[in-house]
């Protein structure tokens, strides 16, 4: 049994392809998709998204919320935007981790630290992506 | 010289106007020497190659705005679809959004979008006429108002009015992308969801042929749960009927098709779970396509300007090349009377000597 995974945005789409298996960063916490999955509506969070292709091997791509549905083994993805991990760049990543830290430390007023603290968390959850090491099974 | 530019101006412009002030037209323009006509002419046609290549810029554009169009597609569609299926779902359920929530109106935000740039005839007055006419019925209703500007052009009409309150003014460069749509989209939503205005309004051009757009009003919030789109009179269309245009040639001219798609939705599935609370998920889903509508009206408007400047550069091409006739007309007859002049002087003298 395979499961057909659409990851659209308004830009383009993400992903068009059949898979084995995901792993979703919901608002309620991850969740795991495998076929035959019961039919649900969820919110995504931001976060990872992890693919298993057919030949076992492992995919990450990040997605910045939006909406998921699971009906009849077809998982449709929506989001403002969405990146695969092999497109971004490891070291560009860091770059703004260290960017994103040190406006953290100097952020001041409630609306700067909530700004701020949003931006450390995307650059946490990119390098996250482009370090994460695939389970080996 | 006898022939300033505002004389040439004057006549060549009588020139182009009608065939009648042609004669009176030439007249004046005797005043003028040979080689001011011949540079004249030479600079009417160095200015209609500058409108043709601006013309077929603005056609190129228009091609890739339309891609833009299309590749949002399949978003937009599964969005549509997904926002029916959910409203079948949650039908029976007591939902309260911030983001329908219904409130008295007692001060609108009206967000207008205007071109980047000029030379696109009537483009931009046309909206920013209609942005006047609705701040008077606004004012005339009682109720307080405030612009958000997103274009240059508009943002420069509004500076010089300081009248007019301006909420902020943005700028979106070249093809719009979810960036731009989505700082729009957080300001609406700060402004509606703090209760600082209770109605959004969207001004923009919709795009309807190459030679014609209209300003339409829309209603962005309060949104409808039901996923429709209205104009402020509160007639609504079903978002599942989408229309798309297309830019095709017929018999080497370029002209444009509008397509109206249904787009099809399944009927729903009653086993499907809710992983969180329906509030959560629409919570998520809305500003989705609260997003997705204002990058439509965003492409809608480029398109329209940019539709707007291929028809404006067209007619100026069209007018530069019937000026360059009708000068070149005059600066041949010119020409033939001198040498006419001349032949006469010659023969004269020669005649005298004789």
């Amino acid at each position: 049994m395979k499961l057909n995974l659409y990851v659209l945005t308004p830009k383009r789409i993400i992903w068009d392809c059949e898979v084995k298996e995901i792993i979703l960063s919901t608002n309620s916490g991850q969740i795991g998709v495998l076929p035959n999955h019961a039919p649900i509506n969820t919110a995504v969070d931001m976060g990872p998204l992890r693919i298993r292709l057919l030949n076992d091997q492992w995919l990450t791509a990040v997605l910045w919320s939006g909406f998921a549905r699971i009906v009849n083994n077809e998982i449709i993805i929506l989001g403002n935007d969405a990146e695969l991990g092999s497109d971004i760049d490891p070291e560009e990543a860091q770059q703004a981790l260290e960017i994103a830290e040190a406006n953290m430390s100097r952020a001041e007023g409630t609306k700067e630290l909530v700004e701020a603290k949003l931006a450390l968390r995307r650059a946490r959850i990119r390098v996250e992506a482009v370090n994460w090491i695939p389970p080996s099974n | 010289m006898s022939c300033s530019h505002l004389t040439t101006a004057w006549s060549s412009s009588a020139l182009a106007s009608s065939a009648s002030t042609r004669r009176s037209g030439g007249r004046l323009v005797v005043r003028c020497s040979l080689r001011e006509l011949r540079s004249r002419i030479d600079s009417v046609r160095n200015t209609q190659k500058i409108t043709e290549a601006m013309k077929l810029v603005a056609a190129a554009k228009v091609r890739r705005a339309q891609e833009a169009v299309v590749s949002s597609r399949p978003f937009s569609e599964a969005l549509v679809e997904v926002l029916y299926n959910m409203n079948q779902e949650i039908q029976t359920e007591d939902i309260d959004l911030p983001l329908t929530r219904i409130r008295p109106v007692k001060k609108v935000a009206l967000v207008v979008l205007t071109g980047e740039r000029g030379l696109c005839g009537s483009f931009n007055n046309n909206v920013l006429k209609k942005a006047e006419s609705r701040i008077d019925e606004l004012k005339q209703l009682g109720l307080d108002y405030t612009v958000i500007s997103v274009g240059k052009k508009g943002n420069a009409y509004f500076l010089r009015r300081p009248y007019i309150p301006t909420e902020r003014t943005l700028e979106v460069n070249g093809i719009p992308t979810v960036k731009d749509s989505q700082s729009i989209c957080d300001l609406v939503y700060s402004l509606f969801v703090s209760e600082e205005v209770d109605k959004v309004e969207l001004l923009y051009s919709k795009f309807i042929s190459l030679v014609r757009s209209d300003p339409i009003i829309q209603t962005l919030l309060p949104m409808s749960p039901k996923g429709e789109i209205c104009d402020i009179n509160g007639v609504c269309v079903d978002a599942t009927e989408d229309e798309l245009f297309r830019l095709t040639t017929k018999e080497g001219k370029l002209t444009v098709e509008r397509e109206k798609v249904k787009i099809e939705t399944q009927p729903f599935s009653p086993v499907v779970q809710f992983e969180q609370d329906p509030v959560q998920i629409l919570d998520a889903l809305l500003p989705l396509y609260l997003n997705s509508q204002i990058l439509r009206a965003l492409q809608e408007s480029l398109a329209s300007e940019l539709a707007a400047r291929m028809s404006a550069m067209s007619s100026a091409t069209d007018n530069a090349i019937e000026l360059r006739k009708n000068l070149s007309i005059i600066y041949n007859r010119q020409r033939q009377a001198k040498i006419t002049g001349e032949i006469l002087e010659i023969v004269a003298g020669a005649d005298a000597l004789a």
